[in-house]
């Protein structure tokens, strides 16, 4: 392999975000670090799509940008219409807690309030209503009635992240960035939550990125995108968890090609 | 050997990779020990200068000869003595080995000054004097102009002349108190150089007129005799010289001896109360210190849970791990307390200037560094910061080797056994403490048993603080989520996820509000007394003084020269002597009785106010105290040595207006020192208006150097007046605790910042704004502020309510609440509370998002 695949990105789906070659660089000189490297890439609303690549690739500082935690070095990022480079601190503030849900890896939910507490947080924060009857309905969907009142210490980690799941889709939000969300759960517990996901996008019209490096969990994806060395090296829709093992398989065996890609 | 340095050089590794945290116990530390030091330094630099003072007052003076006899009471300087023979100067003189000998003749005389002002006010005292002429003896030296040769010619001291802006050639008013016209003849120094001694002002006369106008009978007498030893001739042999030749009654003493008697007079009244009061509020500052200590050490114990495991699991022992936390509270410690001791001195050499620059009535010389102020505040501070860093130290020794990577340390305060036997103890302390106050304070009453008590409350609320610190947090914020929305549930909710922390916190800032609010309701209730008393027992309408609650001294003759006036009824002076009554030194109240009776409420007498020339009224608890009734008789002997029996004629109710002991002018006369009244009372003629009544009182008071004319009201609020000053001082000195327990709770709330980063990161990720999250650190902040100073305003009140009871005797003093003072603590208490949750707030505001979500 010696070119990168330009991929065309599908103009006939509505993008809930997207980032157009974007750009990020850590540090200066010597110990400067390229985490992505004229990224294109659009997630198409009403889809699961899953971000793959190796340790370093730059799939979570890719998730992190488009979600607004993190400012671009150059190009654009948009959640919707909107682009983000022109926000500031507050404005972006306010993004991410109208119009965007996150579910992180660990220590996602706040140990001084109960699971219901932390589920209406991003909608409480905002002074807002509650709009009670879909979190009832997240709340059935999750399987959390019994366990509302309880502090987050007192929930399993599966449980945990479904309160999470629960948040991130309380407020209706125009897109869910998932960052590892299964990373720390057994392969069952993990599974409920990737249920929990797709029945989210399926029977909900939710758009979700997942950020994983686990093949089955990409599995649930309409879509995988796989980084290497901060580029988009390719992409697979329908993804089976085999195929996406033996795409994984050929990175680690060329991990030079792509290493030589990057850095030219 | 090796693992003391393993130790070691863990400490000194974590101390230099961690020292913002450590910042507030360093501050904590060193605000103590500076106040500690800074006490200490400007206590002997005080004494010191004293010492110089007293010592070159005195210095060619080398023997003296005075009356042995001391009558001392609580409110004369120095005892009083009886006056000696004049002549005894001239025949001592013959004594072998008497270079010269001269009469001093020393008392009180203020001068009036350009403005017709007295100069040097109410503060230091204005004294006057025979000028002696032989410079040996004499410590003042001519600067300008000559000595007094003729009546009514006077030397004053060059910071008097400067005061008040007299100079050589101007007539004033000397008041003796009697106003005396003198003529400045001569302006002296101090010694070679000094405007004066120390602060005080001092006029000299000659033999004659000191005589006359400072001597009670005006002529033959002297307050001691002075002596120079020839050459050769030692002081203690000057002084056995001269006993030999002694009539009864009268004593010889050196001159080195009469200035350390002067120094240790001003120690022990004086010096002592002031360092004393300072130590103490020092004490209280780092008592305040120690909860930020504690609280910190514990909070980096418990972030440091991992690291500690880790070396448990390497293999340190539970001893060594011990060590290494409590070596990092030496090093703190002992560099705070260093730094401290630096401050101290800069804060005593700043103070003593500053003196200066005020014209403050103290002497000041250069600064006294004494090993004590030095090593004492070291040791203070560096104990204080082992000891609270003790109990955290050990949580430290106790981690268990695969301590659980816990992603935030949780106490359990309020539950388990533990949690029970601090309710017990807590609990029990509580009762019994506040028994002991209410007891001490009602059925007695008994200054000890409450403060006792007061102690064994403070430190049972102290105690139960982590399990009330749930509830009384959760209830005073409850209108916080109304008000400010989730970060307000937040806030709510932090401030009590660790009770212990919050308890600490606020624990510190309830010490000191509790001292604040204490003083406050004392000081009000101590000022409703005296208002009070006015009202209650002065039933005239003007009073004359010379400012404050019966000090400084007035003509005896005004009394009457205002009686004389058209629109007074009546007019009466109270003057006030020392004698000793049935062997105890007494101040006696010297008036007419049946006059007194007319103008101030001596409530039921019993017997006669018609004492004579022998008899005695007496406060009806005085002769309780004493078991005396009408018709008892006790001996009473006078200053001058003359004693005689008096009856007691009758029993009054005693206020602070008239003492507790009453004899008429007539018996007092034969006896008397420098004669003066204190306060005169007058009561207008009906009909006559209060301001015009005034205005003719004050006309009157005029010639006898302008002493101040009050009404009723104006009097009353300016004897409370005094009180305003000792609590503006009180304040400041609280000023440092608060502010230490203030710099405690931003240090935990920094802490708590720190170890709450990644629920923050957690928190701006799904959406809380950066004012939000500046807004919930704040109100955390102004949560723990709240339970601090509502819990200290409320034992403040309760445990200035038992003081006031505990200290009356009488129960005859009143009880005040001020509401707007108390107000004002706990609106400053919120603010300062927002205020220490500055920083933290800007802190945590400033957060990396993906940084926090990422730590760990």
């Amino acid at each position: 392999m010696t070119t990168i695949p330009v991929l065309e990105l599908v103009e006939t789906d509505r993008m809930a975000a997207r980032v157009a070659d974007a750009v990020k660089v850590y540090g200066v000189g010597r110990t400067e670090v390229r985490a992505l490297d004229h990224v294109t890439v659009g997630f198409p609303a009403g889809r699961l799509t899953a971000i793959m690549g190796p340790s370093g690739s730059g799939k979570s500082t890719l998730l992190h940008c488009a979600a607004g935690l993190d400012r671009l070095t150059a190009g654009t990022a948009m959640i919707g219409d909107t682009e983000l480079e022109n926000l500031n601190d507050r404005r972006l503030t306010l993004l991410r807690r109208e119009r965007i849900g996150f579910v992180f890896q660990s220590f996602n939910l706040v140990p001084v309030l109960t699971a219901r507490e932390n589920i209406t947080l991003p909608v409480d924060l905002a002074g807002g209503e509650v709009d009670r009857e879909w979190v009832e309905t997240l709340i059935d969907a999750v399987g959390l009635r019994d366990r509302l009142e309880h502090r987050p210490t007192e929930l399993s980690g599966g449980q945990q992240q479904r309160v999470a799941l629960a948040r991130a889709l309380a407020g209706r939000p125009e897109v869910v960035f998932a960052d590892e969300p299964t990373g720390n759960l057994d392969s069952r517990t993990g599974a409920e939550v990737l249920e929990l996901m797709r029945r989210a996008v399926d029977e909900m019209g939710q758009t979700v990125v997942m950020v994983t490096h686990d093949p089955t969990a990409a599995g649930y994806a309409d879509e995988v995108l796989f980084l290497a060395d901060g580029r988009l090296v390719d992409r697979m829709e329908r993804p089976t968890p085999a195929g996406v093992l033996d795409r994984m398989k050929d990175f680690d065996r060329a991990p030079a090609a792509a290493l030589g890609g990057a850095g030219s | 050997m090796s693992s003391a340095t393993a130790t070691l050089r863990i400490s000194l590794r974590s101390l230099a990779a961690h020292k913002r945290r450590l910042a507030g116990t360093f501050t904590a530390i060193l605000l103590g020990v500076s106040f500690l030091t800074g006490t200490l330094v400007l206590g002997d630099t005080l004494r010191g200068s004293f010492d110089t003072l007293f010592a070159d007052a005195n210095r060619g003076t080398d023997a003296v000869v005075r009356s042995a006899d001391v009558m001392d009471t609580e409110n004369t300087f120095g005892g009083v003595r009886a006056p000696v023979d004049l002549a005894l100067a001239d025949q001592l003189r013959q004594v072998p080995g008497v270079a010269a000998a001269e009469p001093a003749i020393q008392g009180s005389g203020q001068l009036i000054g350009k403005n017709g002002k007295a100069v040097g006010g109410q503060g230091p005292p204005t004294l006057a004097g025979y000028w002696q002429p032989d410079s040996g003896l004499n410590p003042y030296r001519l600067a300008e102009g000559r000595a007094p040769q003729q009546p009514g010619e006077a030397v004053i001291n060059r910071g008097a002349a400067k005061a008040g802006e007299l100079k050589i050639g101007d007539s004033t008013i000397l008041r003796a108190p009697d106003p005396v016209s003198v003529t400045i003849v001569g302006i002296a120094t101090f010694g070679a150089s000094a405007d004066g001694m120390g602060q005080n002002t001092y006029t000299g006369l000659t033999l004659a007129d000191a005589e006359r106008y400072l001597t009670p009978k005006g002529q033959g007498q002297a307050t001691s005799i002075q002596f120079r030893a020839s050459g050769g001739v030692s002081q203690q042999e000057l002084v056995t010289a001269l006993t030999a030749k002694l009539p009864a009654g009268l004593e010889a003493v050196t001159g080195t001896k009469v200035s350390e008697e002067a120094t240790a007079q001003v120690s022990s009244r004086f010096l002592t109360m002031f360092t004393t009061l300072l130590l103490v509020f020092a004490g209280i500052a780092l008592l305040v210190a120690t909860f930020t200590i504690h609280n910190t050490f514990a909070i980096v114990v418990a972030q440091r849970t991992r690291e500690n495991a880790l070396l448990r699991a390497l293999g340190a022992a539970r001893g060594q791990v011990l060590g290494a936390t409590l070596a990092e509270a030496v090093v703190v410690g002992l560099a705070a307390s260093a730094a401290g001791v630096l401050g101290g001195i800069g804060i005593a050499a700043g103070l003593t200037s500053l003196f200066k620059v005020i014209g403050f009535s103290l002497p000041t010389g250069s600064l006294v560094i004494g090993a004590v102020s030095v090593a004492l505040p070291l040791l203070v501070g560096t104990v204080t910061a082992v000891g609270s860093a003790v109990a955290p130290a050990v949580r430290a020794g106790r981690t268990a080797p695969l301590a659980a990577m816990r992603a935030v340390a949780v106490d359990g305060a309020a539950d388990g056994r533990a949690g029970r036997v601090r309710w017990t103890a807590g609990a029990l302390l509580v009762a019994a403490g506040v028994a002991a106050t209410v007891v001490g304070a009602t059925d007695g009453p008994s200054v000890g048993l409450t403060a006792g008590g007061a102690v064994a409350t403070l430190l049972g609320v102290v105690v139960l603080g982590p399990v009330f610190a749930t509830f009384v947090v959760r209830l005073l914020g409850a209108p916080l989520p109304r008000l400010r929305g989730m970060p307000g549930v937040l806030a709510q909710r932090n401030a009590t996820r660790n009770p212990k922390r919050t308890a600490a916190t606020a624990s510190a800032l309830m010490v000191g509000v509790t001292v604040v609010s204490l003083f406050t309701v004392f000081g009000a209730s101590i000022k409703a007394t005296m208002d009070d008393t006015v009202s209650r027992t002065f039933a005239g309408d003007l009073a004359i003084s010379t400012g404050g609650f019966r000090a400084g001294a007035l003509s005896p003759k005004l009394a009457d020269a205002v009686a004389g006036l058209p629109e007074v009824r009546q007019s009466v002076g109270l003057g006030r002597g020392v004698a000793r009554v049935d062997g105890h030194g007494r101040t006696l109240d010297v008036t007419d009785p049946t006059r007194l009776a007319g103008i101030v409420d001596l409530g039921r007498v019993d017997g006669s106010l018609q004492l004579g020339t022998d008899g005695l009224a007496v406060s009806r608890s005085e002769a309780e105290k004493q078991g005396w009734q009408v018709g008892t008789t006790v001996p009473v002997r006078f200053s001058d040595g003359a004693e005689a029996p008096f009856t007691v004629k009758a029993l009054y109710q005693g206020s602070e207006l008239a003492g507790d002991y009453l004899v008429t002018r007539e018996a007092w006369a034969p006896h008397k020192g420098q004669d003066s009244d204190s306060l005169v009372a007058v009561a207008l003629k009906d009909g006559v208006s209060l301001s015009a009544g005034k205005a003719a009182v004050t006309a009157a008071a005029v010639p006898f150097g302008d002493p101040k004319v009050q009404t009723r009201a104006e009097y009353a609020k300016d004897s409370a007046s005094v009180v305003d000053i000792m609590l503006s001082v009180v304040y400041a000195l609280l000023a440092l605790a608060v502010l230490i327990a203030l710099l405690g709770i931003a240090n935990t709330l920094t802490l708590a910042v720190h170890e709450r980063t990644r629920e923050l990161g957690l928190l701006r990720a799904v959406g809380q704004t950066r004012s939000q999250l500046r807004a919930m650190v704040r109100w955390e902040s102004v949560l723990v502020a709240m339970f601090g100073t509502i819990g200290g305003l409320g034992l403040g009140s309760f445990l200035g309510w038992a003081l006031v009871r505990a200290a009356d005797t009488e129960g005859t003093g009143s009880f005040a609440v001020p509401p707007l003072q108390l107000s004002v603590v706990l609106v400053a208490g919120l603010v300062a509370g927002a205020v220490a949750g500055l920083r933290p707030a800007r802190r945590a505001a400033r957060l990396d998002i993906l940084r926090a979500i990422a730590a760990g």
